[in-house]
């Protein structure tokens, strides 16, 4: 069953000169128990999207469905099961996490309370700040709070906007775990955004790309990655490295040169870094150590950001 | 509409209000320096003048107490909320507009009745005036007028708070200090110049305070005047009710409940 079945969703929003497209024509279905990332760069509409997919924004049209049912006319009951998360917006500051997650859990309806929000500041690391007035908390342990709120009710679908934003890297890698965990056990679909490319290589089974307002791409991470049709080759040299140059050169391939390194591309499709190599042990150009680096996750965000 | 939902709520309020000086400050400083300086004025007064003025005033000053309480509290929990951004969390959550209001109307009347047992202590202690030897229907029907109102311009700030965010946060102070002087709180409405009149007479709380001051005197009620304000509180909470759902509405188009200020 698509937990999220969006279809033609668009929102404009006026500026002082005109109005910008936040979402343009954005349709999106996310099966159950699916982590489903959300990738491009500020501005790209992703945190609009995730706005109006959790009802805090309206669209200008298109239809939502949660769970099966549409967002605005089952909207109580569409909240009840999905909860999320980011570190822009804080729980209540004046109050102390505690108190923030007991008036959360009561919102919820969790049964038992106290047991859950133990359980899951001991996960956090919370446990021994939660009677601190949260405007005290450092931003990573208020994002943590935040985090920890987000999953009282157990969420069936939870979004995760930059929610390992502010984290330290021990604590970002154990919410990582934490996220997968959940996912595992209980099947929560998950809409999940970040700036950090590997975190979304490993968490996410499928990557939509968002480039002013649109889904540009959509596609499991080495869908995505295989679009970059290019390896990076690194190759070393502690002698002939004029003549390599030359080879090069004369093959029309652009290369940079690295203190006893040539790093250049080639294309992945096309069979070319066999015969190129054959070509310098022809030459009799040695070689000392070769390297060959796939295009990333990260590599494809840079591409397509810089296409703009 | 869920309870669990309006106890939470409340509980919010409640650990903001022990957390918060402020708060705390507004249930008992601010009445209690209000009965002090009015009430020793008064007390100076009441000897050159065959009036009961001390009465009139404390009574006043204690029936005040509702309309300021409950409708500041209905704007500024909402305040604090959006000074935490935690709007963006409740909005996200369950919650309703509906829960969300009876919440601040339930916590806005328990704030009140504290701030009333407190000055009525404490004027009493002071300047044995009694409120509770007052008609108790006379009483209870006074407060329901004021509390309905309070609701309402408590709803009616919130909507604006929704509509232009916190840069119209003095509205949560003001606005009820802009009702008093036409309220009829310590005067009679025969003292306003007629201008003033004009606009006090519509007021729903100018007839509660014209009728307290009946009351105080042994004087009949106006019981039409007071039915007039009842049903005039009455349309315009449902009128705040409405102004103040559309600006939720509209701060859902406009995207701003998603967007830090």
């Amino acid at each position: 069953m698509d937990v999220i079945d969006a279809k033609n969703i668009v929102k404009t929003f006026p500026l002082k000169r005109g109005k910008v497209k936040a979402v343009n024509n954005v349709s999106l279905r996310v099966r159950k128990g699916e982590i489903f990332g959300l990738l491009g760069v500020n501005g790209a509409g992703k945190s609009t999207l995730i706005n109006i997919l959790s009802g805090l924004t309206y669209p200008d049209s298109g239809v939502i469905n949660l769970f099966g049912k549409d967002l605005y006319q089952h909207e109580e009951d569409c909240k009840k099961r999905f909860n999320v998360a980011t570190p822009y917006y804080d729980l209540n500051r004046s109050i102390t996490g505690r108190e923030n997650l007991l008036v959360y859990a009561k919102l919820y309806g969790v049964k038992n309370p106290k047991e859950k929000i133990k359980a899951l500041t001991d996960k956090f690391m919370l446990s021994s700040r939660l009677n601190i007035p949260t405007r005290h908390l450092s931003s990573g342990e208020r994002t943590r709070l935040v985090m920890v709120k987000s999953l009282l009710n157990d969420p069936e679908l939870l979004f995760l906007d930059e929610c390992t934003v502010g984290l330290d890297p021990d604590m970002a890698e154990i919410a990582r775990d934490h996220i997968i965990q959940f996912n595992k056990e209980t099947k929560c679909t998950i809409i999940f955004t970040s700036h950090y490319m590997q975190e979304v290589e490993r968490l996410c089974h499928r990557i939509a790309f968002m480039d002013q307002g649109k889904i540009v791409k959509i596609g499991t991470g080495k869908d995505l990655v295989q679009e970059l049709n290019w390896q990076d080759v690194h190759l070393h040299f502690s002698k002939h490295i004029d003549r390599a140059k030359e080879l090069l050169t004369a093959e029309h391939i652009s290369f940079q040169q690295q203190q006893n390194y040539l790093v250049f591309q080639v294309q992945n499709r096309q069979n070319v870094l066999y015969p190129l190599l054959q070509k310098f042990v022809q030459k009799n150009i040695i070689f000392n150590d070769l390297q060959v680096n796939k295009p990333t996750l990260e590599d494809y965000f840079l591409r397509r950001s810089r296409k703009r | 509409m869920r309870w669990h939902r309006i106890t939470a709520m409340l509980w919010n309020y409640y650990y903001n209000t022990i957390n918060s000086a402020d708060r705390l400050f507004d249930i008992f400083y601010w009445p209690l320096l209000d009965l002090f300086i009015w009430g020793f004025m008064t007390h100076f007064i009441q000897g050159i003048s065959d009036v009961n003025i001390l009465s009139m005033i404390l009574g006043g000053i204690i029936l005040w107490v509702f309309l300021w309480r409950s409708s500041q509290d209905v704007a500024v929990y909402v305040l604090e909320n959006f000074w935490s951004r935690n709007v963006y969390h409740l909005f996200a959550s369950p919650l309703t507009i509906k829960e969300l209001a009876v919440s601040l109307f339930i916590m806005g009347a328990i704030r009140s009745v504290l701030s009333f047992f407190t000055v009525s202590l404490v004027s009493f202690a002071l300047y044995q005036f009694n409120i509770f030897t007052f008609n108790f229907f006379h009483v209870g029907l006074f407060v329901s007028i004021l509390l309905i109102f309070a609701w309402a311009l408590g709803l009616l700030v919130t909507s604006f708070i929704f509509r232009y965010g916190t840069r119209v946060q003095v509205l949560g102070w003001s606005t009820i200090w802009i009702i008093q002087p036409f309220s009829c709180v310590f005067y009679p409405l025969s003292a306003l110049p007629s201008w003033a009149a004009k606009i006090a007479i519509i007021l729903p709380t100018t007839h509660v305070f014209e009728g307290l001051r009946a009351s105080l005197s042994n004087q009949p009620l106006h019981y039409f005047s007071l039915f007039y304000s009842f049903v005039f509180s009455l349309l315009f909470f449902i009128l705040c009710a409405w102004i103040l759902s559309a600006a939720v509405h509209k701060a859902k188009r406009r995207g701003s409940l998603g967007k830090p200020e």
